[in-house]
């Protein structure tokens, strides 16, 4: 009697530890599926950003802009010390990006109307490269043309931006344009799909128009 | 229109530079992405799978985007954008034998209405069908996407697919 009491009393303390393991994992589980919703829940907008003003420049204003020399789809080097005296606007894209395909026409007409007062544009191509394979490289520099001529674009664009990502900051956001004076120097940057009117002030800005 | 572009960038910059660096040149945004470590998508479940071996069986798995973005369909509606890709690595002991996306839904960036992007956002499910040979195979299958908000693109990313999956 008093052995089936003890064994009956340790299969309900075994139940009772299991019970108690199940529902401490069942915890667990729960608070690890709150905190993945936590951690997503930090990628929402965050408007708060939006009225403080040091969002809206780069510290990389008022400095020099990083040289590089790059290579256009012709396969010529192109530099930017090939600019010096001109106010460049560098904008960084790739054919990929929706809101680059909305900002390029603007771009288009913004250079035409300010190339006679010494104004470039440079896009920077993000698209990637498969530099260890020649067929592939060939087929990811023929998809960068095709890209570039529908959107028509005319000024010069050159492959391969990952490779002056880091000088610039490490760009991962598209499209993003840096805007530099006559001096070399990064008067304004853009992060993102803005409008024409503020690429226009910043170009003018470039040009020693603007504020 | 210039802060509400910033203002979205910035939140895609907090939603997907997990990997920021320091110099980054949009001041401190830097301070934000490296809170965060969340990406653009995730992976919810399952962890585990048991189908029969050597047989064809179906497996959803579910995915969740970060709210605020969007990702390119399995189908977009243009050649240059980049489709939403399930692969599995070739010597896992599963083969991926068939994987039905979802169908994108139509979308169009607020200042371009006309044009129309397919793109999924929230969460998702795509129908794998999976075969595996007999025993318990850890595979990291690989889920390629391309994420972007209303006024800004990420470059294409890759997540891992972490499933154990039984054959018996």
């Amino acid at each position: 009697m008093k052995r089936n009491v003890l064994v009956v009393g340790i299969v309900v303390i075994v139940l009772g530890m299991l019970s108690l393991a199940g529902w401490a994992n069942w915890q667990n589980r729960k608070q690890a599926a709150a905190a993945l919703r936590a951690q997503q829940s930090q990628a929402i907008l965050v408007p708060a950003s939006n009225d403080d003003p040091a969002h809206m420049s780069s510290p990389l204003v008022g400095k020099k802009a990083p040289g590089f020399t790059l290579t256009n789809l012709k396969g010529q080097k192109v530099s930017l010390a090939d600019y010096k005296g001109k106010a460049v606007q560098l904008n960084f894209w790739a054919t990929w990006c929706a809101p680059c395909k909305i900002e390029t026409p603007w771009l288009i007409d913004l250079e035409k109307q300010y190339a006679p007062k010494g104004f470039e544009i440079l896009a920077v191509s993000f698209d990637d490269l498969d530099k260890d394979d020649p067929k592939l490289l060939a087929k990811d520099k023929a998809e960068i043309v095709h890209g570039a001529d529908a959107l028509h674009i005319g000024y010069p664009v050159l492959i391969d931006g990952d490779s002056i990502s880091k000088a610039y900051g490490d760009v991962e956001v598209f499209p993003t344009s840096f805007f530099v004076d006559r001096s070399g120097t990064i008067v304004a940057a853009t992060m993102g799909l803005t409008s024409k009117d503020d690429l226009e002030g910043n170009i003018r800005k470039a040009l020693g128009e603007g504020n | 229109m210039y802060r509400v572009a910033l203002g979205s960038a910035l939140a895609l910059s907090i939603a997907l530079a997990a990997n920021a660096q320091a110099g980054n040149p949009f001041g401190d945004l830097k301070s934000h992405a490296s809170s965060s470590k969340s990406t653009a998508v995730t992976y919810l479940f399952p962890e585990q799978v048991t189908v029969p071996a050597d047989k064809p069986s179906a497996v959803d798995l579910h995915f969740n985007i970060a709210s605020g973005l969007h990702i390119n369909s399995h189908f977009p509606h243009t050649d240059d954008l980049i489709p939403t890709t399930l692969k599995l690595p070739e010597d896992s002991g599963v083969r991926l034998a068939r994987a039905n996306f979802p169908d994108g839904v139509d979308f169009a960036l607020p200042v371009n209405p006309k044009e129309k992007l397919s793109v999924y956002t929230g969460e998702f499910t795509v129908h794998a069908e999976l075969v595996a040979a007999r025993g318990e195979h850890l595979v990291e299958a690989t889920l390629r996407y391309q994420a972007c908000d209303n006024n800004a693109c990420m470059p294409p990313h890759s997540i891992p697919v972490v499933i154990d999956v039984i054959g018996k």
